[in-house]
């Protein structure tokens, strides 16, 4: 039911974007901020249903809070002269790589004791066999 | 399913649908925008930008400093050639007017010399003038409007005539002459032994007039040499 919610959301979304009107470029860099944002806390909350500790309000208030918060820091770094989207995506980036390492391990393990029950599976069966 | 689950459902689908609008909103974008015009540049691209012109700038002026240098240069060459073809062509003129080449004029005397009824100008009388005159210091002369020049004669041509640069001429003879007028009146008018006295006492008509302005035209033949070559 979720998978196909988010099929059909992401369908939908690429449809729109192909549609609407380009911004402009000056602009264009706090979007990419906010995606990184956003996808940090996509990837943040795949690691917590994995871990069992997903938190729908965290999730939520995590994907919209950390976009529009890294966009104000930026706006910020501008007016400051300071590089500031630099340390967002830093952190943002960084994040997302230890949150794919978590996912990935997960999986691996997930795979790799289905193939040890197999053998133990198998070594009965050859034992009974004998 | 429960109530939280579809809340939760719709609540992912439209993130989803939020997250990839703005995704690929920012896909087009980039696409669209040319980096490489002004507009789009960000600051440390534009500082380098300028800091580039200025550089160029610079050096652009640099050449326009050694390249007014040529041309200062060229014009200053141009100017002292210019200088020299003048001084040539001045020097050209004075030889032409030397070698009767061009009508010419200044200050002078004109002779004229009558047939009397006892006797003929000759030849001779006009050879004898010419010599006198440019003993004087005469510059330019000339008989009957025939320039004399370095290769002029004056010949009898059967007693009727006298041939002047191959012209028949006849009384009277009319001879303008440039030069100063004091020294050549003088040389020609000495008391008894003079050109004129001599003149007058074999029976023949001499008049001489001083003038301010005398106008001698050019010479109408060619100067040519065929022969006689510069030797090297």
């Amino acid at each position: 039911m979720i998978i196909f919610a988010i099929i059909i959301g992401c369908a939908l979304g690429a449809l729109i974007g192909m549609n609407v009107p380009t911004i402009s470029y000056t602009y264009s860099g706090y979007l990419a901020i906010a995606i990184v944002a956003a996808l940090d806390s996509v990837f943040g909350g795949i690691t917590s249903v994995l871990k069992g500790n997903f938190d729908f309000k965290v999730f939520i208030t995590g994907f919209f809070g950390n976009a529009i918060l890294s966009i104000l820091l930026t706006w910020l770094g501008v007016k400051l002269n300071v590089d500031i989207y630099l340390a967002a995506i830093v952190v943002f980036v960084g994040r997302m790589f230890t949150n794919l390492a978590i996912i990935r391990r997960y999986y691996i393990d997930k795979w790799s004791k289905k193939v040890e029950k197999e053998e133990i599976k198998n070594e009965n069966e050859t034992k009974t066999m004998g | 399913m429960k109530k939280g689950e579809i809340t939760i459902t719709i609540t992912i689908s439209l993130m989803c649908l939020i997250l990839t609008t703005v995704i690929f909103v920012q896909f087009k974008t980039i696409n669209q925008t040319d980096i490489t015009t002004l507009e789009n540049m960000r600051e440390d691209e534009l500082r380098t930008e300028i800091s580039n012109f200025k550089q160029k700038a610079v050096e652009i002026e640099e050449q326009l400093k050694t390249t007014n240098l040529k041309i200062k240069e060229y014009q200053e060459t141009i100017n002292t050639d210019k200088k020299a073809s003048e001084l040539l062509a001045e020097e050209l003129e004075q030889q032409n007017n030397i070698l009767g080449k061009n009508d010419v004029s200044g200050s002078g005397i004109i002779l004229t010399l009558t047939d009397t009824r006892a006797q003929k100008i000759t030849s001779e009388d006009l050879r004898q003038l010419l010599n006198q005159l440019r003993a004087d210091g005469a510059e330019a002369i000339s008989i009957n409007g025939q320039r004399i020049v370095y290769d002029s004669y004056v010949v009898d041509l059967g007693g009727t005539f006298i041939s002047v640069n191959g012209e028949r001429l006849v009384s009277p003879y009319e001879v303008k002459v440039i030069g100063n007028p004091t020294y050549l009146e003088s040389g020609l008018s000495k008391k008894q032994y003079g050109y004129i006295d001599t003149k007058l006492e074999q029976g023949k008509d001499v008049v001489l007039e001083r003038k301010d302005k005398i106008l001698i035209n050019a010479y109408k033949g060619n100067l040519n040499m065929e022969y006689a070559k510069e030797a090297e």
